[in-house]
């Protein structure tokens, strides 16, 4: 896989870089219900960031404000120097440089895996069909997909529906790539497939925001760990501060029951 | 602006035609209401033989439900109307309509009453049958009761839809609403008579497309 | 026997009646293939336009949908034809059957498309917006493919019985296929014309009545 390594620049294990991604102070109330309640966060170039927290603590809210899936009440946020809450931002532009891996893997049933991958290259990109099949095939190849070129969603196994949502998201060559608990539909059998495809991405530069329940996985891959609780950030930190020196009691609450499971 | 209201809000012509219409009015929910009846009954009975799988019965079943579904009802009015008389059968027109319109419902319920049939899981069958129950009696105890609730969101609309063409009695001359607005809209030279029409075809009709929605929604919750 | 052979199957009077015949099929062709693609195109933007999640226009366009699945499609042609000239608008025969039936077809064939768009998962309008497709293009090519999948049976039902209206058009004196055959059955004192319009109903629309019952039984049966 790493053989065909083009699309970004990076070294393994580099953690530190410009900030790419900056959220300032994002509030999101569903009527009465304030899900986040001022969340800022900013997440560097070839950094992977996990975020962690017990259900309805606002993280998939919180991904999802990213590429205003959900619009934020209040607060901002920057990808480089465009701003993505701005009002008069172009939206369907900023969002081709922000992949979207969902839980539900959202595949489209009625095209093929080349042709989930190649429509936005076709129709937001406006590649020709052949360069975007191409692309579409390099893609899914990288994700181990290579002999399932022209099979459709249903013919596949959980663990290939989610590559093939991996591979749509990487063909964009996006900036930053959002996953929003990748596994947590998945079989446990077919978990460590779809975690080691996101480990190979690391290893590429990729710049990644994890929502995950797979706690072993965030220590091992993420760079920076964020604990949400209540649509707050309540700590955050390298890994090994997180889960080996938890400072709030919160965290360790949840850590005691959250490791179980 | 006055004009529309003086050819078809016009309050002298509709008290004048009103009486007329109400009159249609009857007469038209009468003709739907025994259509309902006749067409379900014909279609649920046929349904239930079809099940039977006889052969030679199954065709002509078939057949009666492809032509009935395929030609326009006006066009089998005509048919019943002035082409039987051919042969010395003669009906009236308000029984022409009610005989057309009867043999339509009764071919598209059947489709739908059939569909919900053979929709039932076959486990259905097997435990039924595997307590001794006959195929009569599973059919009737068992099956029939699911199938009908599956299919009366589709069974409702296509109800309602053939139930309109009541209207289409105007062409023989059955004095229902729409004939009766014609007629009045001819002779007091305004067409407010029709707009009355429109209104009591709304007031009889919309509360049925209101029961449709509520049935899509209660039913079609599983899909 | 003979009676009913020379009654409506007698073949001279059918050569007499066929330049009728002919004449009358392709206006019906003409006026099913006018209001057939209009009124989905209409009801193909109503589906959309809820999808603006306008409160204001959503109940705007379910009262559209709901008043016109209330109204007997003939009481709107009625309407057109003889009310509106009143006003001083008046359309050409063709133009007036046309408009009527598109106002129609469009609330039925709106409802249906609005169904199958809802009937797809929230997420897969999200996929395709996350991936940098617009409003439109996620509509285009990831919602509709699929939604329209999902109401074929309707659809295929509502095109049937869309083009089966086309004999209403007969009521206002326009010569189709209906018309032309009753014109035909007046001179000739026979019923053979009448009886060989309804074959060729039954020709034209068989195939697609098959099909429709087909996908209706896949549709219920997926409830």
């Amino acid at each position: 896989m790493s053989a065909s390594a083009t699309s970004l620049p990076g070294t393994a294990g580099e953690t530190s870089g410009q900030p790419l991604l900056r959220i300032e102070d994002i509030r999101k109330s569903y009527g009465e219900l304030e899900v986040l309640k001022g969340v800022s966060l900013t997440v560097a170039e070839h950094q992977v960031v996990a975020v962690i927290g017990p259900s309805g603590s606002g993280k998939s809210t919180m991904l999802r404000c990213i590429n205003r899936l959900e619009e934020p009440n209040s607060g901002r946020i920057f990808l480089g120097r465009d701003e993505i809450t701005a009002r008069n931002a172009r939206l369907n532009e900023l969002r081709r440089n922000i992949g979207m891996v969902f839980q539900q893997f959202n595949l489209y049933p009625h095209l093929n895996a080349r042709d989930n991958v190649a429509l936005a290259l076709r129709k937001v990109l406006r590649q020709s069909k052949a360069t975007a099949y191409a692309t579409a095939e390099k893609t899914l190849s990288r994700v181990g997909l290579a002999e399932k070129f022209t099979a459709f969603p249903a013919q596949l196994s959980g663990g290939q529906q989610q590559r093939v949502g991996i591979a749509r998201a990487l063909a964009m060559e996006p900036k930053v790539v959002l996953f929003d608990e990748p596994t947590s539909a998945l079989d446990p059998e077919l978990v460590s497939g779809v975690l080691a495809v996101i480990r190979d991405l690391k290893a590429l530069g990729y710049t990644m925001v994890v929502v995950t329940h797979e706690m072993g996985f965030a220590r091992d891959v993420a760079d920076h760990v964020i604990f949400m609780d209540h649509g707050q950030i309540v700590e955050q930190g390298p890994p090994a501060q997180i889960f080996s020196a938890p400072k709030s009691e919160r965290l360790r609450d949840f850590l005691s029951k959250g490791l179980g499971h | 602006m006055d004009n529309i209201y003086r050819y078809f809000f016009n309050l002298d012509v509709m008290r004048q035609s009103l009486p007329f219409l109400l009159n249609g009015l009857w007469l038209t929910i009468g003709i739907a209401l025994m259509v309902i009846a006749c067409g379900l009954t014909l279609g649920l009975g046929l349904a239930v033989v079809r099940a039977f799988q006889i052969r030679i019965l199954n065709i002509f079943i078939i057949a009666f439900a492809d032509i009935f579904r395929a030609i326009p009802a006006l066009v089998i009015l005509m048919l019943v109307y002035f082409a039987l008389p051919s042969v010395g059968i003669t009906f009236s027109s308000i029984t022409s309509v009610v005989i057309t319109l009867s043999l339509v419902l009764a071919a598209f319920s059947l489709e739908i009453f059939w569909a919900g049939i053979t929709a039932v899981n076959p486990g259905q069958w097997e435990a039924a049958r595997s307590t001794g129950l006959t195929f009569t009696q599973t059919l009737r105890h068992v099956v029939l009761g699911q199938a009908i609730r599956m299919v009366i969101p589709p069974l409702t609309n296509r109800t309602i839809a053939i139930t309109k063409y009541t209207a289409i009695a105007s062409a023989v001359s059955v004095p229902e609403i729409l004939n009766q607005a014609s007629t009045q809209q001819a002779q007091l030279a305004n067409p407010t008579p029709l707009t009355l029409a429109a209104i009591l075809y709304i007031l009889m009709f919309l509360p049925l497309v209101f029961l449709s929605r509520y049935l899509e929604h209660h039913y079609g919750k599983g899909r | 026997m003979d009676q009913i052979i020379s009654s409506y199957f007698n073949l001279s009077v059918l050569r007499q009646a066929l330049p009728y015949l002919q004449n009358g099929l392709i206006l019906t062709l003409w006026l099913s293939i006018s209001i057939v693609p209009l009124a989905m195109i209409a009801g193909l933007v109503i589906a959309m336009l809820f999808d603006l999640r306008q409160k204001w226009l959503n109940a705007l366009l379910v009262v559209y949908i709901d008043l016109f699945r209330a109204f007997p499609p003939l009481v709107l042609i009625i309407f057109i034809f003889f009310g509106l000239p009143f006003l001083g608008i008046r359309f050409s025969e063709f133009v007036s059957f046309v408009l009527a039936a598109t106002l129609n077809g469009a609330a039925y064939f709106g409802e249906i498309f609005r169904a199958g768009i809802a009937s797809i998962p929230r997420g897969q309008y999200e996929a395709a917006v996350a991936s940098g497709l617009t409003p439109l293009q996620a509509m285009i090519h990831v919602v509709l493919p699929q939604a329209i999948r999902n109401v074929l049976a309707p659809l295929t039902g509502n095109i049937i019985e869309l083009v089966k209206a086309t004999s209403l058009a007969s009521v206002v004196a326009m010569p189709e296929l209906l018309r032309s055959a009753r014109i035909a059955q007046g001179n000739t004192y026979n019923a053979t014309p009448l009886i060989a319009a309804a074959v060729i109903y039954l020709i034209l629309l068989w195939p697609a009545v098959r099909l429709a019952s087909r996908l209706e039984r896949r549709a219920i049966a997926r409830r």
